[in-house]
Parts: structure tokens; sequence; C-alpha cells
């Protein structure tokens, strides 16, 4: 065994020596046979001759040798794969097609792989993931199933819940934080804006969450008393600490106020924070804020009943099953709990609880997006596989002659199969390694576009599992695709590829000819449902656009800022008069009006892309109904709102500067509060109660799309700024302008900072980029899907071209000797092209079924139009059989530019 | 590979071990003398020497090296290892039971 394998050893390593001395040994042998005879008395000549005959072919003997020899099989192995990459090498445009058909199909599935891999298939970065649930409020009035609930509600759950292992609590908002000041003692830097987080001690062991240094949270931090500390995140520790452990016991400063740092958190320790505060209605994600897709900042949620009474709802649940529970138990329960509160507490009128999975609430928004992407980078691959099994099957018949010869010398068929195997899997792996440089590229551009609340998309990247998929995929392709045109070698009759000149007898031909019009129908068919689907979702897309949001977008440029209690002080005992907010809104909307090209300007608490938030209310007089009334959405905005995004006055006025915090309370109803609160009545003069303060509808104007223009408006009302200021001190400036909005931005911040130098403003953009974004997943998903049917088109079209300009060329012979006799030119034309339409028309048809099947996939990402709209299916099959005519149309041609002489006399 | 050949391939074999169980030879001399030994009966053309050489040296039961021939010519020398000469013995002795069942079978009336 072990002198096997030495001379295994020494024949695959020392190849040259072991050569050399195989030479060596036959030449002593020519030499001592020949001296033999030499010495039996032959002349030296004759001698040297019968030595040589005696030894036969020395390359002969020599292959006899090497086939004996301990790893003679890899050796012949490698001498394949030379041989494949040699015949690749022969035809290296036809190699290069091929490599880049089946590239981009590789390329596109390993770019949508490791996403769809890095955001659902990986496993949480939480302990045992599928006992989290969130636990959501419902209100029965409003019909919402996803709301946030009160401090008080959420202390009861937390304290009657047997279900439930652990229930813990989260806040969100955002923080400005303080550049520490330099080591050298220099000035801090200029504050940034971050998520940030305020939770209950149970949070991160409810997550199974370690902090990565110092601690999390205890009870105790929670107490109103509490010493203010803060927890950060890792990246926070890495861009402003340089990651030093002395970061434990400094200080941070979170919108001003001092913090002590007590732990550092690892960034998955939000797992799925964002994705909760996008599906809760009344809330937006951080992520709409500019303030990036990370919690950076952690702090105690303090658990205080009087700021947070029980008619205040900002509280998100996240709970632990407890051992042997399951998510139904845990709804029974806290929907029995609902219902005592209910009963005791008159603003929990209406509220029942909604017990929802984790793992649903994070990954079912994106999981059909992205299935979706990867069925469709799966058909692409499919198209190019086709493809290339065409064209190898096209450069098959040209090596019929090859194959021929080597099966009369006596090649086996299995052997033959082998060699063509080889070489397909030799080209599928130089794709897949082309597709892997092309998926770097453009997966760097698909995280660019895609939408921020996609959950882990920061874990996104090519990794080990993503190489191994796309191995995987390259050989499979390649075995499969290049197993076909080996099958069809196979069947090549020796005797007529040697005699005939068209090279394969005229059966097999017609064989070969009729699976390459199977696989050009299949791939035309693949293409439609592609370019189907992506048409549906264009034409969504369009109607979503021209959706009129009921405000004018273009020409405005937002800004937001948040006043830290600490300078703008809140006194609940006097509001709506807190002066020093008043001053502040007073003197930017001054400075902001005053911008050179400002044609109108406005502060409001939210823009009219953000939800806000909504309340319950009565009507003055009507009191009984209030009760099965869901609550309305509050918008607080000064007089100058309604000019700047341009949202009309239906009847009465509009808020004037009258409308002071002094003054009569008074507000406006949308369109859609009037319908729904007021039907055939007169709204106006009548009184709502909001606030604690009755206050007369003076106006209604129309709707505002508050919720982006895929939903309708919500019933609204619009309080004057003044008689509404912010307790919780968020603002937004809105500025129209006659120029380039975005140009006007630093002018903006300028003045903010010429108001409040200390002050962090945030997410400063054109109103209408706020819309693009409001619809950046349809459109992530329309331009990918877009994409990859352009990709799959072209892919059919080169398929069309490539079997007609290939049956020209075989029929080359026949052509010229109907030219030759007098057949029109034009109607050869015609005949080919009629082919090509004939693939193309069947191809379609089967397409369209394909399509109307596959499109209720696609229904939930429709927008006003059917999966099976027939407006987008006529366009796709007219579509596609006019691409069908133009790769046709260039063959036909080269059917009557025959020249009929030299076709016959290549014979 | 048929029967016939298997039988032919072992009996080469067999021959090549027994033709250096005296001591080293090179190639021409093994070849010579299984012609002598066998009565000129086994012709060993170099095709299936060479290969069969290299074979059973790969398998542990030759051994060879470089070395000089009667005449001064550098020639590779074949030697029986420990394990060849145990082959050969095993071999030589399944050869016998071989031949005299088919003596025995030959005849039989």
């Amino acid at each position: 065994m072990e002198g096997r394998l030495v001379s295994f050893l020494r024949n695959t390593f020392r190849r040259r020596q072991v050569e050399g001395e195989l030479d060596e040994e036959l030449r002593a042998f020519l030499d001592l046979a020949a001296r033999e005879k030499v010495a039996a008395g032959m002349d030296p000549e004759a001698a040297a001759r019968a030595a040589r005959l005696e030894l036969g072919g020395v390359e002969q003997v020599k292959r006899e040798v090497r086939a004996g020899r301990p790893g003679a099989r890899l050796e012949d192995l490698v001498r394949e794969i030379h041989g494949g990459m040699r015949a690749l090498w022969r035809s290296p445009g036809l190699t290069a097609a091929l490599v880049l058909t089946l590239a981009l199909g590789i390329g596109a599935n390993t770019a949508i792989f490791s996403v769809v891999d890095g955001v659902l298939l990986r496993p949480a970065p939480v302990a045992d993931v599928d006992h989290l649930v969130i636990v959501w409020e419902t209100d029965r009035h409003s019909g919402t199933s996803r709301e946030p609930a009160s401090l008080p509600d959420f202390t009861d759950f937390q304290r009657r819940a047997r279900s439930l292992a652990r229930l813990a609590a989260f806040m969100a908002g955002e923080v400005n934080v303080a550049a520490p000041a330099a080591a050298g003692g220099g000035a801090a830097g200029d504050p940034r804006r971050v998520a940030a987080l305020s939770v209950t001690d149970e949070l991160w062991p409810a997550l199974g969450v370690a902090p990565l240094l110092g601690r999390g949270f205890t009870a105790a931090d929670t107490r109103p008393v509490a010493a203010r500390v803060a927890v950060i995140s890792e990246s926070l520790w890495a861009a402003q600490y340089e990651r030093s452990p002395d970061v434990l016991g400094r200080i941070i400063r979170l919108d001003e106020e001092a913090h002590v740092i007590v732990g550092v958190m690892p960034d998955a320790a939000d797992f799925g924070v964002l994705q909760i505060l996008s599906r809760a209605a009344y809330s937006r994600s951080f992520a709409d804020r500019g303030a990036g897709g990370r919690v950076d900042v952690w702090t105690p949620l303090v658990r205080d009943d009087e700021r947070l009474p029980r008619d205040t709802h900002p509280i998100f649940m996240i709970g632990r099953l407890a051992g042997g529970s399951t998510r139904a138990a845990a709804q029974d329960e806290l929907a029995g709990i609902a219902a005592d509160l209910e009963r005791g507490f008159k603003e929990n009128d209406g509220r029942g609880v909604f017990v929802e999975s984790l793992p649903d609430a994070v990954f079912a928004p994106v999981r059909p997006a992205l299935m979706l992407l990867l069925g469709t980078v799966l058909l692409v691959l499919l198209v190019a596989s086709v493809n290339v099994a065409n064209l190898l099957l096209a450069r098959g018949a040209t090596r019929a002659r090859e194959v021929a010869v080597r099966t009369a010398l006596g090649a086996t068929g299995a052997r033959l199969a082998r060699q063509f195997a080889i070489e397909s899997v030799l080209l599928a792996l130089l794709a897949g390694a082309a597709g892997l440089a092309l998926a770097f590229a453009g997966l760097r551009v698909l995280l660019a576009i895609a939408p921020a609340d996609v959950p882990r998309l920061a874990q996104v990247g090519v990794d080990a599992r993503v190489l191994l998929f796309t191995l995987a995929v390259s050989i499979t392709v390649g075995v499969a695709f290049g197993l076909m045109p080996a099958l069809q070698a196979r069947r090549v009759e020796v005797q007529s590829a040697l005699r005939g000149e068209g090279g394969i007898h005229a059966t097999a031909g017609r064989a070969r000819r009729r699976l390459r019009a199977v696989l050009v129908v299949a791939e035309v068919a693949l293409a439609v449902m592609l370019v189907s689907g992506a048409g549906l979702l264009t034409r969504s897309f369009w109607h979503l656009r021209d959706v009129d949001p009921g405000f004018r977008p273009d020409g405005v440029l937002k800004a937001e800022v948040q006043l830290p209690a600490a300078r703008y002080p809140v006194d609940f005992a006097r509001w709506p008069d807190l002066p020093e907010i008043h001053a502040f809104t007073r003197a930017l909307l001054e400075r902001a009006a005053a911008l050179p090209g400002v044609e109108a300007a406005a502060m409001a608490g939210n823009h009219p892309l953000d939800p806000g938030f909504t309340n319950s209310f009565t009507v003055v007089g009507r009191e009984a109904e209030a009760g099965s009334w869901p609550e309305i959405s509050v918008r607080r905005v000064t007089p100058g709102y309604f000019a700047t995004v341009r949202l009309p006055l239906v009847r009465g006025r509009l808020i004037a500067t009258s409308d002071v915090t002094a003054g009569e309370p008074v507000l406006l109803v949308n369109r859609a509060a009037a319908d729904r609160f007021f039907a055939g009545r007169e709204p106006l003069g009548r009184q709502i109660r909001l606030w604690g303060a009755a206050r007369r509808i003076v106006g209604v104007v129309g709707d505002e799309r508050i919720h982006g223009p895929a939903a309708a408006a919500p019933p609204a009302v619009y309080l004057p700024l003044a008689q509404a200021p912010s307790a919780a001190g968020g603002e937004v400036v809105l500025v129209r302008t006659r120029g380039d909005p975005a140009a006007l931005a630093p002018a903006l911040r300028g003045a903010i900072r010429a108001v409040d130098p200390q002050l962090a403003a945030f997410g400063i953009e054109p109103l209408d980029r706020t819309m693009d974004r409001s619809v950046s997943q349809r459109r992530f998903v329309m331009l990918l899907l877009g994409l990859f049917a352009g990709l799959a088109l072209v892919l059919a079209a080169v398929g069309v071209y490539g079997v007609l300009a290939y049956g020209v060329a075989q029929r080359r012979r026949e052509l010229a000797i109907r030219l030759v006799l007098g057949a029109p030119p034009g109607q050869l034309r015609r005949q080919v092209v009629a082919q090509g339409l004939l693939l193309a028309g069947a191809g379609v048809a089967l397409g369209l079924a394909g399509a109307a099947a596959l499109a209720r996939g696609l229904e939930s990402m429709l927008f006003a139009v059917a999966p099976t709209d027939p407006a987008t299916f006529a366009a796709v099959a007219a579509f596609l059989l006019v691409v069908a005519l133009a790769a046709s149309y260039l063959p036909a041609r080269l059917a009557t530019r025959i020249d009929p002489m030299s076709a016959l006399r290549d014979e | 590979m048929s029967p016939r050949a298997d039988l032919l391939r072992g009996t080469l074999d067999l021959l090549i071990l027994k033709s250096l169980d005296p001591g080293p030879r090179h190639g021409l001399g093994v070849s010579r003398r299984i012609a002598q030994i066998t009565g000129d009966t086994f012709e060993v053309k170099p095709g299936s020497l060479f290969p069969a050489l290299h074979r059973l040296e790969g398998r542990g039961w030759l051994a060879s090296e470089w070395g000089e021939s009667e005449n001064r010519r550098r020639a590779r020398y074949y030697r029986l290892t420990a394990r060849g000469r145990r082959q050969l013995r095993l071999e030589a002795e399944q050869w016998e039971r071989i031949a005299l069942a088919i003596g025995w079978a030959l005849k039989a009336t």
C-alpha cells in the first residue's frame, strides 16, 4: 500500500523525472537489444532496425506504462480537462457568448440569493426566535389591529400574564448625540441625529441578547428618580470611542442632557424593532426620518404613569412565550386581561389585543417580494441555460464529424459523453466565476437602492454560503445542459457522418432541429412570463405615480427639528401657552419665509407624508355617537401650510394668523372627516372636543394621503400650531420655492442654525424625494423585475435568431438551388420569418398562460391593476412578437444573400 | 477485460517474478530470461513487458534502481522485494494447483 502511495505521489508530483526515466529505460532496451544482435553477428544498422522492430511503437509502450500506473484515471481526467479547455479556447467567440450568457444568469441568482439568505434564511440574532411575540393593542372603532399600548396597560399585562415568561416594552425616538470632546480638550463637534430606543430592563433578557461590554438595564434604572444612564450600539462605540473599553462610565450628551454610559450592545440587538415600527398604525420608522436603520442609543424607559397616562399610546411590547405556551394561548389570556381593562377604564373603550409572532411581523412584509425576485432570477437562469444548450447543440452539429472520427477510432459513447460533460462543466465554472464578479458589482447597486426597512440588510454579503450556492448552481447547470448535446452527439451515425457533407444523418438532424425549436419556444414562454410580471408592476407603479396625493410635493423642501425639553420646557399646566416653543416657531418661520426664492413657508407638527398620531374626539352635542367612532388624525400647522403644500380649501376659511394661542380654539376638518362624521349635516360652526377644549370648525379642506399614495386619506383635523404646540418637541419646517428645492437646503439649515445654533436639523430633503421613498419597495421590485425581464427578453431574442440563422446555414444548398431555379427572394424571406413567428407565437401563447397562472402571486404588489390585466398581456404579446420578427428578419436576409454558385461549389 | 487476457496477465506476472528470483535484471534481461526458462514458448514483447514491470513495481513486488550493464550501458535493474518473493511463492503454488487440476481434468475420460 505504502509502495503504491509513494509511486502515486512520485508519478503525480515528479512527473518530469518519471517520464525522463521511462525514456531512458526504453533507450537502454533498444541499445542493449541492438548490441546483443551485433554480438550475434548482425551488422550494426540491421541490428538497430531489428531492435526498434522488437520494441514496437515507443509512444505506444509509454502509453501502456502510464495507463498501468496508480493515479492513471486522475491523469486521464486532467488530460480531458486540458483537452476541454483547448476545445473552448479554439472557438473563443462562442465560448465568450456561452460564458457571458450563463454568467448573467448565475450572477443574478448569486446576488438575489445573497439577499434572500442574509435577510430570510440566516438564523435570527436572538435566542429561540419562534417563541417571541409582539403584543399589539387593537381598536374596534377604527378597525386598526396594530397599535402601540399605554404604559399602565403594559404594566397590567406584564403583572398578570402567565402565558408569557417575560414581557418587555420599548418606545422609539431619536436623539441628538453630541460628539465626545476630543481627547486634547477641544470643543465638541456638531451633534448627530441617531435612532434611540427607551426600553424596559426585560427587553434584552427576553430577546436573549447580551451586552458586549458593561451591563444592560436594571429595574432600578426605569424608576422616575433614577440616575440617567445609557447603552450605546457597537457601531457608535466603534465610530466615536474607537472600541475603547474605557467607554464605560463616560458621559454622553443626549439631547443636551448628560447620561452615563453603562454598556455596549451588539448591533443586532435591535432585531425586529424597525419592522415593528413600520408595521404599526400611526407610527413611522426611523428610516423615514433619515436617522438610518440602526438603533445607536438605548436609554431606560422611565415608568412614570403621570407622564405616560393610560390615554397615551407610545409603548411597543415584545414578549417571550412561557415554556409550553403558544401564541394562541397568549392571545386568549391577554384578550381576557384587555377585556378587564376595558371594563375598568374609560380610556380603554374599544381596546383589545393582538398577539403576533415576531418572525412573522419581521419577515412577512419582505418575503413575497424576495421570493418573487428569487423566482424571477431562477427563470432568467433557465432562459440563459436553454440558450446555452441551444448554442451547444448547434456546435454539436458542427462537431459531428469529430465525434464520428473518434467513434471510429474506438472512443466509447461513455467516454465521449464524459468529455462533453467536462467541457460544459468547465464552461459553467468559468461562467460561475464571471457571475460572481457580476454579483459583487450588482449587489452593491442592489443594496444602494434597496428600501431601508428590509430587515438585516446590513448583514447581506457574499460569503462562503453564497459561494457554495453559486458553485452548486454552476455545476448543476453545466451537467444538466451539457449532457443534452452530449446525448445528441451519441446518436451520430459514424458512416454517414464521415461520408456525408452535411455532417449528420438527415433524421438525426431533424430530431436536433425539433429539440432546438422546443427549446426556443420554452425560452420565449419564460421571457413572456417575466415581461408580463414586469409589465403589471410597471403599470401599478404608473398608477401609483398618477395618484393625486391631495397636495403638491414638487418644489417643497422640508426639514425637521427636535426641540430639547431642557431649553424648550413643556409645562402641561400652561399648555398650549409654551412661550419658548412659540418663539422658536415664529423666529424660524420668519427666517424661512425670507429666504431667496421662497414663495410660501410653514411650520407644522408633521410633514404631509408623516402620518403623525391620532386621537379620540367628540362632536359637541353628539357625544353619545363618539363611542363607535375611530380616532382622528391630528395635524397641527401654521397658516402658511395650505399655500406651501397647495392643500385646497373646500368651504369656509383656512387657519389665519389671527388664530392665536389665546384666541378662540378653532380647527379645520378634511373632506374625509366631513363625509364620515357629518354626512348630510353642516360641519361649519360645529364644535369638536379635543385635547381638553371645544374647538369650532371654521373650514373644510381637501384630503392629504398622509399614509402614502397607495392608501386613502384618513379623516383628519387641522389645528393652528399656535393653539396646539408639540408636547414632544418635534417640529417640521416646509418651504415652497420657485427654484430647485434641493439647492435651498444649505440656506434652510443656516436659518435653523441662526435661530438656535445648538439644534441639529435632520430629514432635510425635497418633499418629492420623501414621496418617492414611500413607494421605494415597489420601485425596487419593479426595477429589478424589469431588469431581469429585459435580460430574459434579450436572451430569448438571441435564441430565436440563433435557431433561424443556423437553420438557414444548414439549408444553404437547398435555398441556393431554389434561388437558381427562380424562386423569388421575397418568398424565401417570408418563409424564414414565418418560421420564426411560428416559434415565437407558440412561446407567447404558452407564456401568457403561464403568466396568468403566476400573476396571482403578484397580486399583493399590484395597485389598481388586475393580475390578468388584458391590456398588459396584449402589449406584452405584441412586443414579444415584434422582437421575434426583428430576430427572424436578419436570418431571412441571410437566406436570400446566399451566392448560389459558391453555395453549390462547396459540395 | 476478457478472462483469457486476465489469465495471460497473471501468467506474465508470475513469469516476471520467477525470472527475477535468481537476482536483479534489466528489462531486456527479464525478456530473455523468460524466453530461456520457458524454452522459447513465451516471447514477451516490450509492449507488455514494461507496463507489467511498472505495474508490479507500483504494487510493491519489485524495486528498481539504475545500474551498469555487462557492457557498461546504464540500465534500470529490477529486483524482487520481500513482498514480491512472498507473492511469487503464492502464485507458484496457485499455478501448480490449477495446472494439476486441469491436467487431471483433461486426462479424465
